[in-house]
Formats: C-alpha cells, structure tokens, sequence
C-alpha cells in the first residue's frame, strides 16, 4: 500500500515538473500574446510586466483590422495554402497508394526521388523559378506560388501516406477486385475510405507547411497584392519599428489557424510526425 | 512550419510489392506518373536550369529574355575566390552545428523526460510540438522581441539573476547575435528531436532498465549504458536529418539579422539568396545554391543507410 502511494506522490511529481517544463518552454508564445494584449505604454515597463493590465484590444481592433496589407495577404495565404493542399492531395495520393500497392516499376527509385528532393533548400529552388517564372509569367501570380508550394509538398505528402496505404491489407484490395471492382474503384471504394486518418494528415501539413511558407513568397512576389502573410508580417517588422504590441498581435493572427488546427487535430499532425518513426 | 522528411520508414527499398508473374499492368502506373512528372518539372528541371545559369553571364536584362553568354567556369572561379563565400560557409557550418548540439541535448533530455510514466504527459508532448509546427516568421518575430536589448524578456530574466548587467543587444554585436539565432532555431528543432527520440526510447524494453536497476546502476549509468546504446542508430538519424534540415534553414535567420551585424550571422542560403535577389546576379547566385546542394545531398547519403540500419536493428 505504502509502495503504491509512493508511486502515486512520484507521478504527481512528475505531472508537476512537467508542467513546469512545457510552460517554460512555451514562454515565447504567451509572451507573444501577452504583449499583443498590452497598451502602448506598457510594453516599455521595466522590470516587464508578467501580465497585460489593462488588457487592451487596440493592436487588434485599430492596427490588424485597418492595415490594408494585412487582410490582402490573409486572403492571399489563404488561396496559396488552399491551392497547394488541392494539388497536392490530388497528385499525392495516388502515388502513394500506388507506391504502396500497386505493380508498379522502379518503387524502390521513386521512393528514393521523393526523400532525396526533400532535401533541396527552398532557396535552390525559389533561384531558378523566379527566371523561369519571369519568362513564362508566373510572377507575381496565385499559379507560380501554388506551384512552387507543391514543389516540396507533394513529395513529403508521398512519404507520409505511403505507410498508410502499406497497412491497407492487400487481400482486401484482391477481394474488392474479385467482386468486380477495376484497380481505379478498388482505390476509390476500398483503399481512400480506410485511409482517411492519413488523407487527414497530409492535407493538413500541407495546408500548414504552405501557410507558414516563406522564401518562395519573398522571391517570387514582389508585387505587395501578392504577397503571403508571412512576408506581409516580414514588411511589418521594418515599418511597425518598435510596436512590439502591434507586431505581436499581427504575429499571434498569422500563428491563430495554426494554433487552432493544431488543437482540434493535433493528433493526425502528431501521427503524420511519427508515423515512420513509430513503425518498423 | 519547415518542410522536412518526417516518415523515416519508407527508405526501405525492398517492401513487397505483391510480385507480379504476368505482364506488368501499364494502366496501373498512371497513379504515379502525375507526381513524377510534377517533380521532375518542380524540382529536377529548376536544378539543372540553376546549373545552367551557373555556367553563364547573367545580366538583368538576360533574365527575362534568356540567351545569356556561356562563360564556362568563370562564375565558380569568382565565387571560390571570394572570401565572402567561404565566410558564408563557415558562419553555416557553425551555425548549424551549433544549432543541432543545442537543439538535440535540450530534445534528449526532453524525451527522457516524457518517456516516465505520469498524467498528462501526451498533452504535453503535444503542446510542445506548438514550437516546431509555429511558422518562423512568427518565432523569428517573437524571438527578436524577447532578445530586445532595452525591453526584452530575456534580458529581464539574466538580470534579475544577476548573468546580465546594463543591456545586452542581442542582434546588434556578432557573437551574441550568432547565439541568438542559433537559440531561435533549436528552439524549433528541439520538439522534432523530441518526438524522435521518444519513439526510439519506446522500443527500449522496460526490464532492461529493471535490471540495470538490480545491479545497482544510478540514474545516469542507466542512461549512458542502456539509453545510449540502444538508441544509437535513432540518435545518429535524428543528428543527421536535423542538421539537414538547419543548414536549409532561411527565414529564421533572414528575420531576425538579414546575416548582420556585417556578416556575422551571414549563412550561405542567405548570401545566395542576396546575390540573386539583391544584387542581381542570377549567374553567381546560381553557382553559390548549386554548391551549396552538395552539403545536404551528401549528407543524405549517410542518412538514408542509416536509415536502413535502423530500420534492420
């Protein structure tokens, strides 16, 4: 009994120390939304102050609703991030499904293509697309962006639901075929359905990836109606200066669908991180 | 959120696919061909056109008309006997290097942790997470406010400890300002580490600890005689893909110093980045990102044999 209790006193302990650990760690993001919720006045309080009083909207109501810039490339990251999971999901998910199960040649050689281009800088790329993209003008364009996104998307989304498709028994692909189901509907019917989890995944860490993106915004838009959140927010550092507040509470819009996702998905994402490295 | 390779176990080439006796059915590669082509044209063209420019004189005007004057090895000879490219290594080399020790004994030691049995610890691996999933604009954004030299919450904290005297600026003078984009970027890292090691340290058995236990073994021999050991092949991949992954890295660095103050924080990413798009110089540029390639591409190597030895352990 008294072993138990032990047991219990040390568990707590830890949930303790572990909390402490995850708060501590995540300073940086209430530090973010603290200051956001500051007044002008109180981001310049020496020793800083711990929590926002009084907690003022102003950075939010004045400062990100009014910038013209802001809203323009919210919606503009939201059409590139939007097109890139499209494409992505559309031209993923049948590669993977048939890398995983299909008769396909090579498998061992594509599989190898889609880790190798993973390891490409953005910036090898985001080079040569803005000449190409000069000459076939794709500058300054949803298009050229989208394109650019899936560039690095669509191999990560292969590698990720590939061992999604690999737990799909086959017998029951041969069992849908064997009652008259084509390669085509045994995929659409049999295969899509059981893997929705990782449909899931892929369509998310697209999603993301393609939000949080920033060197192909940066080099292939320069015109501002263009431009991502990320290199909107990137402008605003120079001209926002010193409102810490102001730039905080854009930082804290830009970070709000992530967030978001991430709690309500959270497991699908976690899943999507490990999934390789948890099976063997 | 950077993109990287996340799925370690795939790189096993030999997975069965059921093993086909009659001809091969055609109509069935037509699921693949999309993404073939789609990389072929996304990835593989733009890299051999970067090549290609590298090899030519490329003035303003050729980048939209095209027809620039093959030069041969001109440009490669500029770019490696200029002493900015070879600083630009380096400050890459340290820099990550940096980053991917700081980043890999805070996510060691953040998986040891969460590996112990205790309520609410898969939340907590999960909220973790949040650092690595937040885009970098916003932790470079929110890492230059905490580093502010007058203002900033870091160095409130190092002087109500007394580490800190006056105001440090951060992101003004070079070595600090090494340190602080070193600490941005293992800030991100360090949860992907975690996460990683954490499914290596699942697969280590429970009685192995127990009997390291009986034989008297503390806390730390349990740690450098079981732990380690076993999770060498984990800890060698996780090395490996992170610090791909970091000498990758763009907009962390970008953010918060665009390479200064001079150069000291000027990565080669971002020194090619400026040659192309701040000074124009498309051909040069082109040689800087094209040698640049050889330092992950090479290390991929590595990564995907050990890969397959982790995967056969």
């Amino acid at each position: 009994m008294s072993a138990a209790t032990a047991s219990v006193r040390r568990r707590r302990r830890l949930t303790a120390g572990g909390v402490l650990i995850t708060a501590l760690y995540l300073l940086p993001v209430y530090w973010m939304l603290a200051t956001s919720l500051k007044e002008s006045s109180d981001i310049f309080a020496t020793p800083p102050q711990l929590f926002p009083s009084p907690i003022s909207l102003t950075s939010y109501t004045e400062t990100v609703v009014n910038h013209a810039g802001i809203g323009r490339g919210l919606l503009n990251s939201t059409v590139i991030a939007a097109g890139t999971t499209v494409v992505t999901l559309a031209v993923a998910v049948p590669a993977a499904y048939a890398l995983a199960r299909l008769r396909v040649r090579f498998v061992a050689l594509l599989i190898l293509l889609f880790l190798v281009v993973q390891m490409v800088p953005a910036v090898n790329l985001a080079l040569p697309m803005f000449v190409i993209f000069s000459r076939a003008d794709l500058v300054n364009s949803y298009a050229g962006l989208i394109l650019a996104n899936c560039s690095l998307a669509i191999p990560l989304a292969i590698t990720i639901l590939r061992p999604y498709f690999l737990s799909v028994p086959g017998e029951v692909i041969e069992a849908a075929k064997i009652d008259g189901c084509t390669t085509w509907t045994a995929f659409l019917r049999v295969a899509l359905p059981v893997s929705v989890p990782g449909l899931i995944t892929v369509a998310v860490i697209s999603f993301l990836g393609a939000w949080g993106e920033f060197v192909f915004g940066l080099a292939l838009a320069s015109d501002e109606g263009m431009q991502p959140i990320t290199v909107v927010l990137a402008g605003l550092t120079n001209s926002f200066g010193t409102r810490w507040n102001d730039l905080m509470a854009v930082s804290v819009v830009v970070a709000l669908p992530i967030i978001v996702v991430f709690v309500f998905l959270q497991r699908y994402i976690v899943g999507g991180l490990t999934a390789g490295a948890t099976k063997s | 959120m950077t993109t990287t390779v996340t799925e370690p176990g795939t790189a096993n080439g030999t997975t069965p696919v059921r093993a086909p006796q009659r001809a091969r059915h055609w109509g069935e590669h037509l699921f693949v061909v999309p993404a073939v082509v789609f990389v072929l044209a996304t990835v593989l063209y733009p890299l051999v056109f970067n090549v290609d420019l590298s090899f030519r004189d490329v003035g303003v005007a050729q980048i939209v008309t095209g027809g620039a004057e093959w030069v041969g090895w001109e440009n490669y000879a500029d770019q490696l006997g200029r002493d900015e490219f070879w600083h630009a290594l380096v400050i890459s080399l340290l820099y990550t290097g940096l980053a991917v020790v700081v980043a890999f004994a805070l996510g060691m030691a953040l998986a040891v942790y969460f590996n112990q049995r205790f309520p609410g610890r898969n939340v907590m691996r999960s909220l973790l997470l949040l650092a690595w999933i937040l885009p970098t604009v916003v932790s470079a954004n929110v890492w230059r406010w905490m580093l502010d030299g007058s203002y900033g919450l870091v160095n409130a904290l190092l002087e109500a400890v007394g580490l800190v005297d006056g105001d440090l600026f951060w992101l003004a003078r070079p070595v600090p300002a090494l340190f602080a984009v070193v600490i941005a970027t293992a800030w991100s890292f360090t949860p992907f580490i975690m996460i990683l090691l954490l499914a290596g340290l699942q697969g280590i058995p429970d009685t192995l600890y127990e009997a390291a236990k009986i034989d008297g073994a503390g806390a730390w021999r349990r740690f450098t005689s079981v732990t380690m050991p076993l999770l060498k092949p984990v800890n060698l991949t996780a090395l490996l893909l992170c610090f791909i992954s970091t000498f990758k890295t763009f907009d962390t660095v970008f953010l918060m110093t665009r390479g200064g103050p001079g150069e000291a924080t000027m990565i080669l990413p971002i020194y090619a980045y400026n040659e192309a798009f701040e000074f124009f110089r498309f051909d040069t540029g082109a040689v800087a990102t094209t040698l640049m390639l050889v330092v992950p591409l090479g290390l991929s190597v590595f990564y995907f044999r050990s890969l397959r030895r982790e995967e056969a352990a």
